[in-house]
């Protein structure tokens, strides 16, 4: 490496450029995180507010723990009360007493624990009945300000301890609490994994075609002479520039010719030929030098000896380059999918029209969403770091000279 | 191991393009080494690849051994190539760079590896065999190639420059070793260069080709000393032959030449080997003389019309000679395609001519000086300066 400028200035100029590549760095980020956050959370958590980037569930005890029966009890702490508190019952009838003497105070009770004393008292203009309440030794002679329905919560360490309140009052204990099943469920029940299944054949067929058809054409306007090679590269090349709007609807009275509507062959047969990728080849062939060629005619190869052990291994970092190009765009296209597959049969939907589907206006599984979208971006993100040293590395002259 | 016979085979290019090669007649015998040179774009590489049928022949007939071969595709052939970039198989091993003919031939494996370590270990390449070729160097990418042609055992050797990428040092070593590989291998070799030490010290005889023509086949020494025409003699040797225009008198049997300032006596001998001057009396001939024809007055007895005296320009001290450089106030002989013109870059004076002589390395002779100089001009060469034709 070579000598770098020091001093303070150099330093805080250094510091600056790595800031602001992390804050850039960061903001990139930000949309994956959430797309992957959002997939672990279940739906309560989706829409709390404020939002948070952790999954959080509330915690739980197993109810035989505290000497019930039945399901895991949510957990709280309540207010001014030390300890942890499980809700025994989540449904019970609950009166607000507050009394006479002091009408700020509130003590909630079962219905039950008041009785009647037959006397009346008129508050904020309402005529209310006086209920004595049993408070120990002391009893306070209140009125009943509402009805309600509540919780029965239990302290977790001292069975005796029960208190009665209202849920939403109370504090739900809470931890990180990732939930995988919105995997599982959307795999399952959305079928995701037939459209994952028909994605990855889409795709892995057309990139095979791509890159086949690639090298071929590619290796042919590179170094066979014919008549009207040019010409006819021209016309390929131009043919990049027209844009895929234009031909949807000749391809598809094409593929309505060929009995393909519906069918996954439609998704494959045009796009396995790509003048883009031809030309990209092309280039590639034309790079490498003559003589590597003439010394393998003269070794007795073949055409086809040369083209596939000679031309093809020096020319895999052209060939990882389509290879991805294609991926990307055979794993992400959504609007011919969307045109050809349209019966609504879900046999045929790759992915990206499933995702679709899911994310529909009505929809309220959104935390399943968002797992289909983790699974769906998933292969191209390892397509793309296993294939990046191919983008770098250098090009097949390495061996020259 | 075969015979190379070219039957006026030419070479055009499409349409009215130029002729790369015209009409070219050349025996190469079996187990010869030729070397083909001249200045660049004198079709030496368009006859070599001709002979490996990587150029179609335009006329002519082409023989490898007794055969045929104008419609022959390379690979049947049987002949190897080396080329100026090495052309390695840049993703294979050594191992499979030079195993790859035999293994298109479809060889067994156990003799292609036994044919590849032999090859290999010819060359002094045997540590190395698996490694890529991007992790050797020059010198031994170029053994590789060199490895990739023997290990066929074919009947001709093939070489297109291929010592043009090494460093100076590298190059006179390998080229030893080249000649060394030929003479053990006794395999007809063709080699091409554009450099005239290389044709000189490696070749059992020379070709001398200029745009597309043959100019004369011979060995090295008899190139030297009998050059067919103006260029020949213009472009073997280095430094290169002095060449100037000069105008005869006297008689014919003692010629006295002229040019600028100076006058020198032709000796009878060279009359001999050129009768053609003795009817040039009174005109205009061009007179070559090799820088070893100079000699510092009093090394040599010669009579003192035979002397010239001149101002050094610049004296190069090499140990065993110096080299004397001089200036003759006549305009140049001009020789197309010869290295002289422009040689290293430097300024090609129209109305002067550069001479160079080889003298002695025991004289001291200084810059700024002006010395004496005895010149042989027994050993002398005479050419027509119109059509550059020897006057023998």
């Amino acid at each position: 490496m070579s000598v770098r400028r020091k001093g303070p200035k150099a330093t805080a100029v250094r510091v600056l450029t790595y800031g602001v590549l992390v804050i850039v760095a960061l903001i990139v980020i930000f949309p994956f995180m959430v797309a992957l956050t959002t997939s672990l959370k279940n739906n309560d958590d989706i829409f709390r507010y404020p939002p948070t980037l952790v999954p959080r569930e509330v915690s739980t005890i197993a109810a035989e723990d505290i000497g019930a029966d039945g399901d895991a009890l949510p957990l709280y702490s309540l207010e001014g009360r030390p300890g942890t508190y499980a809700l025994v019952d989540a449904d019970v009838s609950l009166a607000e007493f507050r009394p006479l003497d002091d009408l700020a105070r509130v003590i909630t009770l079962e219905p039950s624990a008041g009785v009647k004393n037959g006397d009346t008292v008129v508050i904020d203009g309402e005529e209310e009945d006086v209920y004595v309440l049993a408070l120990g030794d002391e009893t306070v002679e209140a009125y009943r300000a509402r009805l309600t329905s509540g919780g029965l919560f239990q302290n977790v360490d001292e069975a005796s301890d029960t208190q009665l309140g209202l849920i939403n009052l109370a504090e739900p204990l809470e931890k990180f609490g990732p939930r995988p099943q919105n995997f599982t469920e959307v795999w399952t029940d959305k079928e995701l994994g037939r459209s994952l299944s028909n994605t990855v054949l889409v795709t892995f067929a057309v990139v095979i075609g791509q890159i086949i058809t690639s090298i071929l054409g590619g290796y042919a306007f590179a170094r066979i002479n014919f008549r009207g090679r040019n010409g006819i590269f021209m016309i390929y090349l131009g043919s990049v520039m027209v844009p895929f709007v234009v031909l949807i609807i000749p391809l598809f009275q094409l593929m309505l010719q060929f009995g393909w509507l519906d069918n996954l062959s439609a998704l494959i047969v045009p796009f396995a030929f790509t003048a883009y990728g031809t030309f990209l080849m092309r280039q590639f062939f034309v790079g490498i030098p003559k003589e590597i060629e003439e010394a393998a005619l003269l070794d007795n190869a073949s055409r086809s000896k040369i083209l596939w052990r000679i031309m093809v291994p020096l020319a895999r970092p052209a060939i990882a380059t389509l290879a991805t190009f294609g991926f990307l765009y055979a794993w992400n296209s959504f609007f011919w999918p969307l045109v050809i597959i349209n019966s609504g049969n879900p046999e045929g939907r790759v992915l990206s029209l499933t995702l679709s589907t899911l994310g529909g206006r009505s929809s309220t599984d959104i935390n399943l969403v968002f797992a289909g979208a983790v699974i769906a971006m998933t292969p191209p993100i390892l397509v793309f770091l296993f294939a990046q040293r191919y983008f770098v590395e250098n090009s097949a002259s390495s061996g020259l000279k | 191991m075969a015979a190379v016979t070219f039957s006026a085979v030419t070479k055009n290019y499409k349409g009215d393009g130029p002729t790369a090669v015209d009409s070219l007649d050349l025996a190469i015998d079996d187990g010869e080494f030729m070397v083909l040179v001249g200045p660049s774009g004198c079709g030496k590489s368009t006859a070599l690849r001709m002979i490996a049928g990587l150029e179609e022949i335009s006329a002519g007939e082409l023989r490898i051994g007794e055969h045929v071969v104008n419609d022959v595709p390379p690979g049947d052939r049987d002949i190897a190539m080396v080329f100026q970039n090495y052309a390695l198989y840049p993703h294979m091993t050594v191992r499979a760079n030079i195993g790859f003919a035999l293994e298109m031939s479809k060889l067994p494996k156990p003799e292609i590896k036994a044919r590849t370590e032999k090859a290999a270990e010819m060359l002094g390449l045997t540590e190395y065999l698996d490694r890529l070729p991007k992790a050797l160097s020059g010198g031994q990418r170029q053994r590789v190639a060199m490895g990739r042609a023997i290990v066929r055992s074919p009947q001709v050797f093939l070489m297109d420059e291929p010592l043009s990428n090494l460093d100076a040092k590298l190059r006179v070593q390998m080229r030893s070793e080249i000649i060394q590989l030929q003479r053990q291998l006794g395999t007809t070799m063709v080699y091409v260069t554009h450099d005239q030490v290389e044709a000189m010290t490696m070749g059992h005889r020379v070709a001398v080709m200029r745009k597309g023509i043959l100019q004369q086949v011979a060995a090295p020494q008899e190139l030297y000393q009998r050059p067919a025409n103006l260029f020949v003699a213009a472009f073997i040797g280095s430094p290169a032959m002095n060449l100037v225009n000069v105008t005869l008198s006297g008689s014919p049997d003692r010629p006295i030449a002229t040019f600028a300032e100076h006058s020198l006596a032709i000796d009878d001998r060279a009359i001999a080997r050129y009768p053609g001057i003795a009817d040039r009396i009174g005109s205009t001939v061009t007179l070559g003389l090799r820088p070893e024809h100079f000699v510092m007055d009093g090394d040599i007895d010669l009579p003192d019309d035979q002397k010239i005296w001149l101002d050094v320009d610049l004296a190069e001290a090499m140990g065993a000679e110096v080299h004397v450089h001089a200036t003759l106030a006549v305009p140049p002989v001009e020789v197309e395609g010869s290295p002289v013109a422009a040689e290293d870059g430097e300024e090609i004076s129209m109305s002067t001519t550069k001479l160079i002589a080889r003298v002695e390395g025991v004289h001291v002779v200084e810059t700024g000086e002006t010395i004496r100089l005895a010149v042989k001009t027994h050993l002398a060469h005479f050419f027509d300066p119109a059509t550059g034709e020897p006057l023998r």
